[in-house]
């Protein structure tokens, strides 16, 4: 760790924004209706929660910590070779959800901009992007996403302000129950599982100014993002209706595509919302992508990430190219989303509790010895 | 191998007598006490040159003697008057003195020449160099040792206005080459001991002075350390410019983006010490450099703080606008008509298709064909001489871009496109970054024609990506915005009135940040004038002046 430790809590709030904040904001809304028709934004609401949960607890775990990642101290918790295994499994987590990432964005790109062009060039050039950028270190990893969030929020904060003289807010209600409590829980564990770039923070924490701020800034974090996402949803909720955002593929592309600057200056905003939407991809494309070397560093015990980066690169197209077509891949993202919750949520309240019960038991041993 | 090599070794090469050397050779040995040795020593090295000036006097009327320069170097009229006159023609006060030619040095120097810079040295090694540089020896017989004295005077321009820097309001003084009057412009801005100047020769044959200038107690002490390090470490024949230098202290010479500011105004100078930079100076060149830099001061002038405030952030924002329309206007350009063009209106659509109908070329081929153009236009108007440069740049420009539409060669809007580029590349006041950003064009433009405004984001991105991870002397490039600093930000977008930036940008770690001092005025007690117009002016503020110590209660 070579690197000075200049995190502020301001860089490492706005890191979480941009980490979170997607590709996934384009479907989110399909993933909200679909589960909870009407009360779309009630799932909304209970997937930030559920997210929030998550983030709390590895922020905390993460003070507790404050010098390692989760795949260090995991080592120190549970023993190290358990531990191991466990960040092996959270390493393939986020190289599976960093490649679905690239993949979903050349879909969205090859069907929305750039009909002609292969999905493997656009997915290609995201990934090197990427790849080259990761060659840098932490602090310059936490500028760039410093740099960008303004220009990420900006854009959907636009298209919702100009879409919203088409809004009918009968299209909300029921606000609570409008679908089966079933399909409410899958539709909030889809839904949080888009927050699953929030697991960046374990990495940051060691290399924060203070790391006792760090429920601080994920608290802002989820709190600038959720609201954000709660805002779209609520957006094409209020202007489609559940009945026809079932219809469409990305529903928040299609609120950008209806929307019309004032004075006709351009005609469509749509492209204009995906060419700045590339943005929000490529960070989050960054943090899963660094998170993922990163990570592969701390577990070898190497040195420099930056070898690593170029080396992971093809393994990353290769999954990405899996899914054999655009509803393939959403089945995939889905199931893996909710299975990645096992790894963002779960493990790390399972780190928490027996971490917990150790420094318990390690407190009674020395009162036991005094 | 290894055995040609101890052979080629062996071989005697035939003697050259090169005068550095055999200077050098010498240099430990004092000269000889006789006279005509050490005008032969002197011949020998620099006998060839006509410039050569020997003249042998008797001081005092009986000690030979003989002066030696380099007459184009020197002042002819000081040698005469101040100092072979007074040593030909016994002064007054040490007339029937007893001279003995032990103590003649010292009655030279401290009684009889009328020179601030006469000193004594003895080395022939030492006393050459001093000759090339502009002094005048004496060479007494007798004696070992020698006086030499500055008699230099070298041939300057007189200040005038810089050149690439011309502002409307504010100090209309530019740097000469002449380090001297260089630093003097600075220091008579800075009359303060915080302003120190620290010297060092890089070049072997050049010997160029090198001053590092910066204020003590502002300036961040690692910088300056690095900055002398790094100018220490420089070991090349000849420095004739600061940009000898720039290219080997900046942190990433790969990059197109430049890491250090050269510029020509010492008021700008000044106001980066001020700051808590550090000023590189080379005798021989008229520039500064300044480092460490951020990206933002490129586009920011000295007239942005000399004008009201208001006036100097209208003007910085138009100037990002061009930076920004330098960089991608033309890639957007190609993106929107080869594949959106439906983003744009109607019937301005259907006029750039009208205007496009001739064309052969698809629309990248054809904006890169004028781009290219308007590059050697622009080149070639640099070099041409005055007189022909604006009637030609004028026919080159309105012909040629006229020809060149009638031809079917582009549409008009390229031309439009183009013309709105280069100017708004020329708005950009630091030459350095319009360039940077000019060569990036290309690249982007390619990348639009392949990917329309999917590839211009990814060179974009590309670009701020690798302009953030930048480094210069230890500041982040982009530093001021990210990683934020609320005290710079008031200074990057708009220019904030001096008031609301109390402190020195934080960003440069400087070692005392106020800039401001609290001062109540008691003039206009009703009305907030000057430095109480500012947010926090009750509690915030500077104690005493730029000193340090904070404990002198000034106010």
């Amino acid at each position: 760790m070579g690197d000075p430790k200049e995190i502020t809590t301001i860089q490492a709030t706005t890191i979480l924004i941009s980490t979170i904040i997607g590709v996934g904001v384009l479907p989110l809304p399909l993933f909200a209706v679909r589960a909870g028709e009407t009360s779309a934004p009630f799932v909304t609401l209970t997937g930030i929660f559920l997210a929030a949960v998550g983030l709390f607890i590895l922020a905390y775990l993460g003070m507790r910590h404050p010098q390692k990642t989760i795949i260090t101290y995991s080592q120190d918790i549970i023993g190290k070779w358990l531990g191991r295994i466990f960040s092996i499994f959270v390493i393939a987590f986020f190289l599976i959800l960093t490649s679905l990432a690239a993949r979903e964005f050349g879909a969205v790109v090859v069907t929305g901009v750039l009909r002609e062009t292969p999905l493997e060039v656009t997915v290609i050039v995201m990934l090197l992007l990427a790849s080259i950028s990761c060659r840098n270190n932490i602090n310059v990893f936490s500028y760039i996403h410093n740099f960008y969030v303004p220009m990420i929020l900006a854009p959907v904060l636009i298209v919702v302000a100009f879409s919203l003289k088409n809004a009918n807010l009968l299209y909300l209600r029921p606000i609570f129950l409008g679908n089966d409590l079933r399909g409410m829980a899958a539709g909030m564990l889809t839904v949080s599982a888009l927050f699953q770039g929030s697991f960046i923070i374990t990495m940051i924490i060691p290399s924060m100014k203070s790391p006792k701020k760090a429920l601080k800034a994920s608290f802002w974090g989820i709190l600038i993002s959720g609201g954000l996402y709660l805002l779209i949803v609520i957006a094409t909720v209020a202007i489609f209706g559940p009945e026809e955002i079932k219809q469409i593929f990305w529903p928040t592309l299609e609120l950008a595509r209806t929307t019309a600057v004032p004075g006709n200056i351009l005609q469509r905003l749509d492209i204009i919302f995906l060419a700045v939407w590339v943005l929000a991809v490529f960070t989050t494309l960054f943090s899963s992508y660094y998170f993922t070397i990163h990570s592969l560093k701390e577990l070898f015990q190497l040195k420099d990430h930056k070898m690593l980066s170029y080396f992971i690169l093809p393994f990353v197209f290769f999954l990405a190219m899996l899914p054999q077509n655009i509803l393939h891949m959403y089945e995939i993202i889905q199931y893996i989303g909710r299975a990645g919750l096992l790894i963002t949520i779960m493990y790390p309240a399972f780190l928490l509790i027996i971490d917990f019960l150790r420094s318990w038991r390690r407190g009674e041993n020395v009162a036991k010895q005094t | 191998m290894s055995l040609f090599r101890k052979k080629k070794r062996n071989v005697k090469k035939p003697q050259l007598l090169i005068p550095s050397k055999a200077a050098e050779e010498k240099g430990d040995t004092p000269t000889s006490s006789s006279l005509m040795v050490k005008i032969k020593e002197v011949k020998e090295l620099l006998g060839n040159n006509e410039d050569l000036q020997i003249k042998q006097i008797k001081i005092f009327g009986q000690f030979p003697a003989a002066s030696v320069c380099l007459s184009s170097l020197i002042n002819q009229d000081v040698l005469n008057q101040d100092i072979l006159k007074p040593l030909m023609y016994v002064p007054e006060h040490i007339k029937g003195k007893e001279k003995p030619i032990n103590e003649l040095i010292n009655l030279i120097v401290t009684e009889t020449v009328y020179h601030s810079q006469a000193k004594v040295g003895e080395n022939m090694d030492q006393l050459i160099e001093l000759m090339l540089r502009g002094e005048s020896v004496i060479f007494i017989d007798g004696i070992k040792e020698s006086i030499h004295i500055d008699t230099r005077k070298i041939e300057k321009r007189s200040i005038a206005q810089p050149e690439t820097e011309q502002v409307i309001l504010g100090p209309r003084e530019g740097f000469i080459e002449s380090i001297l009057t260089n630093i003097a412009l600075l220091r008579y801005r800075l009359p303060t001991p915080e302003f120190q100047v620290k010297t060092m020769k890089i070049g072997r044959l050049t010997k160029s002075t090198v001053a590092i200038c910066y204020l003590k107690g502002i300036a961040n002490e690692t910088v300056i350390e690095e900055v002398e390090k790094r100018l220490s470490e420089i070991n090349i024949d000849a420095i004739l410019d600061v940009g000898y230098l720039e290219q080997f202290i900046e942190d990433n010479p790969f990059s197109p983006f430049p890491q250090t500011q050269s510029t020509e105004r010492p008021d700008k100078t000044v106001a980066n010490l001020l700051e808590g930079r550090v000023a590189i100076l080379v005798d021989g060149s008229p520039f500064s450099l300044l480092v460490p830099v951020v990206f933002n001061q490129f586009y920011q002038t000295t007239e942005d703080y000399s004008s009201r405030f208001l006036m100097g952030s209208f003007v910085r924002l138009a100037r990002i606008l061009a930076l920004v329309f330098s960089l991608i206007f033309p890639s957007l350009y190609v993106s929107l008509i080869s594949f959106n063009p439906e983003l744009l209106p109607t019937e301005f659509a259907v006029a750039v298709a009208g205007g496009r109908a001739g064309v052969p070329y698809p629309a990248v081929i054809e904006v890169l064909i004028i781009e290219v153009a308007m590059e050697i236009l622009r080149e070639a108007t640099v070099r041409l001489p005055k007189q022909v440069g604006g009637a030609l740049s004028i026919v080159g420009v309105l012909v040629i871009g006229q020809a060149a539409v009638e031809a079917g060669l582009s549409s008009p809007i390229t031309v439009v496109v183009i013309a709105l580029t280069t100017i708004g590349s020329f708005a950009t006041p630091t030459y350095t970054a319009a360039f940077a950003l000019r060569m990036l064009r290309f690249p982007i433009m390619i990348l639009a024609g392949i990917f329309g405004l999917y590839g211009v984001m990814i060179g974009v991105i590309f670009i701020f990506n690798h302009m953030l991870s930048l480094k210069s002397f230890g500041v982040p490039y982009m530093a001021p915005v990210s990683p934020e600093d609320s005290q710079g930000m008031k200074d990057v977008v708009i220019r904030s009135p001096l008031w609301w930036m109390p402190k020195r940008p934080q960003f440069l770690r400087s070692s005392n940040n106020d800039r401001l001092g609290l001062n109540d005025n008691k003039v206009l007690e009703h009305n907030k004038v000057g430095n109480d117009q500012r947010e926090d002016a009750a509690n915030g503020g500077s104690k005493g002046d730029y000193n340090n110590s904070s404990d002198d209660d000034l106010n």
